[in-house]
């Protein structure tokens, strides 16, 4: 659950958004238009930039939570990796989602290295294990950030543009991975694709000039669509059931 | 095979390296505790060669923390001017005369650890204006600061009257020849101290290998472990420096070399980069001890001499997982 109060967000002298009060008990998916601020909503939640206002985070001020208690409660996937450290392996790059568990300047336990592992096993990249980082396909590092973000077990998980580099066939499995998590995890999708977001069947936040829109249901006819974005809609086709 | 032998070379040389010297000194005379053998042997070269272990040691930790903070591998102390902000403070020092102890330590020391330290936090200040993305700029930052700091020097030059400018200029050029064990000794203290510091903040520095943004996610307190490994990086290079002069290449390569015989995480090179640093510069001081000339060559030309052919090696020569 993720409380949202009155937040602003500026970059330099550009408002991007404008007094936000959100609230988010469940699933749920972010769409808008490009630069509409999404993403910024985003990094606001897990404080990767400053903002004004207050974001409470399982009834706990967003301020006042330490890093390693907010990356047990959240965990953040973004649409590209961008790994400095070429020769990580996935086995070592999916471990570090433990940080935040692990004792401070201790190795990482064995149990640690088991959730790893199975994490691995759930995306079934376990054929991936000992390859670099960086010689994996766009698919497979969103696949490895998925097995990070398991790793991490936090409730609540936020994927940023999960299919904004893939093709129709990893975008397939990526949205079935996510539809899967919602058992489990609390998952807020940020994405232009509007295949995924219907398909994953939660309720929709559109954020336009500034200001959101919640939709329970709804938001996927052809006039709304048509409304919000701006551009004919006919009858958008389902593809990943 | 390759790694082998590299290190059987470089422990080879690291035990033979203190005999080798203008005098040629004989093991039955060194054993004798009156010779002036053993005098050789204990006072100047063993401590030398130590003095060189840490020194290297100091310096490829400092690049291998530098190209993981900032995810660039043209960081180090040097590029970013660091280590010219000590030796602009060890000038000052000398210029002034400074040679008296202020709480024990030696001023040249001091000045030249408050240079350092200096750089450290106008560069941290900088980089707030900077966007997190701009890592070149901040190695321009780096770069001009060098650059200021190199024309400040030149006015102590312009300044100083003959006997001050021949320690400078000898100062400028770099030099492991030291006397007795107090410096060896207070070196590896400190080499110590980055080893540990570096060593207990492995985990960190693997995510911050990743991106800034991984490892705050992930829950690291990137600007502390920033700020807290930088502060004794530059207790280490600024103590370094204002003993030996700048010496450069080897906080740039050495991580490099590193890498490329272990490609594998940050966090399990730290060990190997201590030791192969070391080591590395015991070769290149064990050199300008073995070529006959009249005076010894600057460290700094044998550490380029040797660093730049090999970097390019094994820049072009690409290993794969």
């Amino acid at each position: 659950m993720i409380n949202i109060e009155n937040v602003t967000c500026r970059f330099s002298k550009r408002t991007i958004l404008e007094n936000i009060s959100l609230e988010i008990q469940n699933h749920l998916c972010i769409l808008g238009a490009n630069g509409s601020g999404k993403s910024t909503l985003a990094k606001a939640i897990t404080s990767l930039i400053p903002f004004v206002g207050s974001i409470s985070i399982e009834g706990e001020k967003s301020e006042e939570l330490s890093l390693k208690k907010r990356a047990k409660l959240l965990s953040y996937i973004p649409a590209k990796l961008e790994i400095y450290d070429t020769f990580m392996s996935v086995e070592e790059f999916v471990l570090l989602g433990r940080f935040a568990h692990k004792k401070s300047f201790f190795d990482y336990s064995k149990s640690d290295k088991t959730i790893a592992n199975e994490s691995i096993k759930l995306l079934k990249i376990e054929h991936l294990k000992k390859h670099a980082i960086s010689s994996l396909s766009s698919g497979e590092q969103q696949l490895v950030l998925i097995a990070q973000a398991l790793t991490q077990q936090s409730k609540i998980i936020i994927f940023d543009e999960p299919t904004a580099n893939l093709d129709p066939h990893n975008s397939k499995i990526i949205a079935e991975h996510i539809k899967g998590l919602k058992e489990y995890h609390q998952v807020i999708l940020i994405t232009h694709d509007l295949h995924l977001a219907s398909y994953l069947d939660v309720p929709v936040v559109f954020i336009k000039e500034k200001k959101t829109h919640y939709f329970k249901e709804g938001f996927f006819d052809d006039e709304n669509l048509q409304k919000l974005y701006g551009v004919k809609f006919k009858e958008m086709s389902v593809s990943y059931d | 095979m390759i790694r082998a032998l590299i290190w059987s070379v470089l422990i080879g040389i690291f035990l033979i390296s203190s005999f080798v010297g203008a005098v040629d000194l004989h093991l039955k005379e060194i054993l004798n505790a009156n010779s002036l053998d053993s005098t050789i042997f204990f006072e100047l070269r063993l401590p030398r060669v130590l003095f060189a272990f840490f020194a290297g040691s100091i310096l490829g930790l400092s690049g291998l923390l530098f190209q993981t903070l900032f995810r660039n591998a043209l960081m180090t102390p040097y590029t970013l001017g660091i280590s010219s902000g000590a030796v602009l403070g060890a000038g000052i020092a000398i210029k002034l005369g400074l040679s008296t102890l202020i709480f024990g330590i030696g001023a040249i020391s001091l000045f030249g650890f408050m240079g350092a330290i200096f750089t450290v936090f106008l560069l941290v200040y900088l980089a707030q204006f900077l966007k997190s993305s701009q890592q070149e700029s901040l190695l321009l930052l780096g770069i001009a600061l060098s650059l200021f700091y190199t024309s400040a020097l030149m006015v102590i030059f312009y300044l100083g009257d003959a006997m001050q400018n021949d320690t400078l200029i000898r100062f400028t050029m770099g030099s492991l020849s030291i006397i007795g064990w107090s410096y060896p000794l207070a070196l590896g203290l400190i080499a110590a101290l980055v080893f540990v510091s570096i060593f207990f903040y492995r985990f960190e520095l693997q995510l911050l290998s990743v991106s800034e943004e991984q490892a705050k996610l992930k829950g690291v307190n990137s600007s502390r472990v920033t700020l807290l490994l930088l502060i004794v990086s530059s207790l280490g290079i600024g103590t370094l420096v204002s003993i030996s002069g700048p010496i450069g290449f080897i906080g740039l390569i050495v991580p490099h070399i590193v890498a490329k015989l272990y490609p594998t995480t940050v966090a399990s090179r730290i060990i190997k980069t201590a030791l192969f640093g070391g080591l590395f510069l015991v070769m290149c001081d064990t050199i300008t001890r073995g070529i006959a000339t009249q005076s010894e060559l600057p460290i700094g030309i044998i550490t380029a001499m040797i660093g730049a052919p090999f970097f390019i090696y094994l820049i072009i020569t690409r290993s794969s997982r």
